[in-house]
């Protein structure tokens, strides 16, 4: 529904580069970077607010580069919502609509139709200097919707507001795209939120786009340091190879460790890198563990600490050396174990979940 | 939009125990300086002269005809400065140029120079080829009425230029650019979205112009001359009574125009500033 090519957009020594992105109808998608990644230009540049300085942009089949903004058939919510304060909640949410050969009534129904949508009709005589940051949240949506456009451009639409509102306006916000099948492309920079609304996502930083995926495949395979810090991996380490065969590899870590690793494909490797071994995939025991799956490394420790964070526990294991593991357990295994500060546990690692970044 | 020009309050009052009752004191107490000087020079204008002058001034056909021709020209004035301000505060606020910076110290150069030497700068010009041409073209300003016109627009019109500006750099770009998206033209965007949001701003604008050109004197004086039922304007009228030693009479038209000044400035704040939501 949405393609670029080569997408070259520079503004004083800020540049977005080479950026190549496809977004499939229907799809949301999330462009996750920390601020002053270029995520916003790139929307701009999307929206034809910004003329790019090389590359082509695809919208619904058509080249639309040299195409002004309103031929564009977007809808576009920024950062703060951007309402008009001289026209009222219906007067905003109609305003695309006067561009439309609509009957005065047939406006008033769509109008009607998309305040309903967002449950935002009985404010509709309001002035937006008279709405909480929510409410102005949902009459921006309303009236970026009410044009029907073929992608809808959300530029950080929930990050003003509080983490409870931010949780449900994210959950309205997939479902209505969910109903409407509108192509989305929405801006953030909050793990959770991505979350919440992705079914798939592209890292940015410093006007590149690094990776592009699934939620799963971000959180499990990031490609660099960079994705692999954005998104919270848990254990970044380093290390050198000291072997390997066709399947694993054999990495010497920190404190000695030595772990098996999944080799990735093609390409050289390096003798030294840096992988990852997300928390949740590290099994945790009292004793030796029985079971392990083949080539797993099991390393014995001590708890250092532990951290409720609601729905999870965070464990942190010293296993000697420089070697600190951070393990979750879900509240129920966790309560079930009663771990302490000081315990001596095991952990295990399988070499499918010791993932070797690229850089 | 950033609230410039509001008559509404700003900000709470937070809690500020006895220092904070000072700072606000000291503050109001330059307010109330500046009030009660203005009050008292007022009252003793207005003191001095009589109901009988004020009446003579009313009913006398010179002073009506320059009341009119006050009138009228700063009337027009506002109208054509407006027509400048709004498209040059827009211009100087969104669009950057080569000579932006010049054509921003252009703007304030009227509110620097004296406005005697506005005057005598379009008497020079007038007497210049261009200027001839001009005149000889049917465009007739020196020693005319239209002449009045144009040095108030010069003298007057930067102050609209600048408050049009301040304005529109409240506005955020962000609305126009989600009218453009939302199928509206660049100009569109201005007319439907920034123009409406700037109304407070440009009714501002027009104030100033419009309190600049109806008082103005020294560059009408040189540039038209002050031929009575012709060139002559409220201020005018007031140097020429004072000079045939009428004290009273000028006085009974500065009151005149104090009382006119006062009801456009509190009508327009009234009715153009009022809160939209």
């Amino acid at each position: 529904m949405i393609r670029t090519e080569q997408l070259r957009f520079a503004v004083g020594s800020f540049a977005l580069q080479d950026v190549s992105l496809h977004v499939a109808p229907g799809e949301y998608f999330v462009l996750l970077g920390p601020s002053g990644s270029g995520k916003t230009l790139l929307v701009e540049c999307l929206c034809g607010l910004n003329r790019i300085a090389g590359g082509r942009i695809h919208i619904a089949g058509a080249d639309v580069t040299e195409l002004e903004p309103r031929l564009r058939r977007i809808g576009y919510l920024p950062q703060d919502y951007a309402l008009f304060p001289h026209e009222t909640v219906a007067g905003n949410v109609a305003f695309g609509l006067k561009h439309r050969r609509l009957s005065g009534e047939e406006r008033q129904q769509q109008t009607r139709h998309w305040t309903d949508r967002v449950g935002v009709t009985h404010l509709a005589d309001r002035f937006p200097g008279r709405l909480s940051g929510g409410e102005k949240q949902r009459v921006a949506l309303a009236r970026a919707l009410a044009v029907e456009p073929d992608v809808l451009l959300l530029d950080e639409p929930v990050s003003a507001l509080d983490e409870y509102t931010r949780d449900t306006l994210c959950r309205q916000l997939h479902q209505l795209q969910r109903d409407t099948k509108t192509t989305t492309i929405h801006v953030c920079h909050n793990f959770a939120e991505m979350l919440t609304v992705a079914d798939r996502v592209g890292i940015i930083d410093r006007g590149r786009l690094l990776q592009v995926g699934t939620p799963g495949e971000i959180l499990q395979r990031p490609r660099n340091r960079f994705v692999a810090r954005f998104v919270q991996v848990g254990n970044l380490l380093s290390g050198r190879v000291t072997g390997g065969d066709d399947r694993w590899l054999r990495i010497v870590g920190p404190g000695g460790a030595e772990f098996r690793a999944v080799a990735p494909p093609g390409g050289t490797i390096p003798e030294d890198l840096h992988y990852i071994i997300r928390p949740e995939n590290i099994a945790l025991s009292a004793g030796v563990p029985q079971e392990t799956r083949e080539g797993a490394t099991v390393l014995n420790g001590a708890i250092a600490e532990v951290v409720d964070l609601g729905p999870l526990v965070r464990v942190t294991v010293s296993c000697g050396g420089d070697l600190d593991l951070l393990v979750s357990l879900g509240k129920r295994e966790y309560n079930g174990r009663a771990l302490r500060c000081g315990d001596r546990v095991h952990v295990s690692i399988a070499p499918e979940d010791v993932h070797v970044l690229e850089d | 939009m950033k609230n410039l020009f509001s008559a509404e309050p700003r900000a709470s009052t937070p809690l500020g125990g006895l220092r904070g009752r000072l700072f606000v004191l000291s503050m109001m107490t330059f307010v109330g300086i500046f009030v009660a000087v203005w009050v008292a020079v007022i009252s003793a204008d207005i003191g001095y002269t009589t109901g009988e002058a004020i009446d003579q001034a009313i009913h006398s056909p010179e002073i009506r005809a320059a009341l009119w021709l006050s009138l009228w020209t700063s009337g027009v004035t506002v109208t054509l400065g407006l027509l400048f301000a709004v498209p040059m505060g827009y211009a100087l606020s969104r669009f950057r140029f080569p000579g932006h910076a010049i054509v921003d110290s252009i703007v304030d150069l009227p509110i620097i120079l004296p406005p005697m030497v506005v005057g005598l700068s379009l008497l020079v010009f007038f007497a210049t080829g261009p200027g001839r041409w001009i005149e000889e073209a049917g465009l007739r300003f020196v020693f005319q009425p239209q002449g009045i016109v144009l040095c108030q627009l010069l003298v007057s019109a930067s102050f609209g230029i600048r408050a049009a500006k301040l304005t529109f750099d409240g506005i955020d770009p962000r609305v126009e650019h989600v009218a453009m998206t939302l199928g509206c033209t660049r100009a569109g965007a201005f007319f439907r979205v920034s123009l409406p949001m700037a109304r407070r701003g440009i009714i501002v604008a027009g104030i100033l112009i419009w309190t600049r050109a109806f008082g103005i004197f020294g560059p009408v004086m040189i540039f038209v001359g002050t031929a009575p039922f012709k060139t002559e304007v409220l201020p005018t009228t007031i140097y020429l009574e004072l000079s045939n030693g009428r004290i009273e009479a000028a006085l009974a038209v500065a009151v005149l125009m104090l009382a006119l000044a006062s009801v456009a400035l509190v009508g327009i704040r009234m009715i153009g500033l009022r809160e939209s939501s």
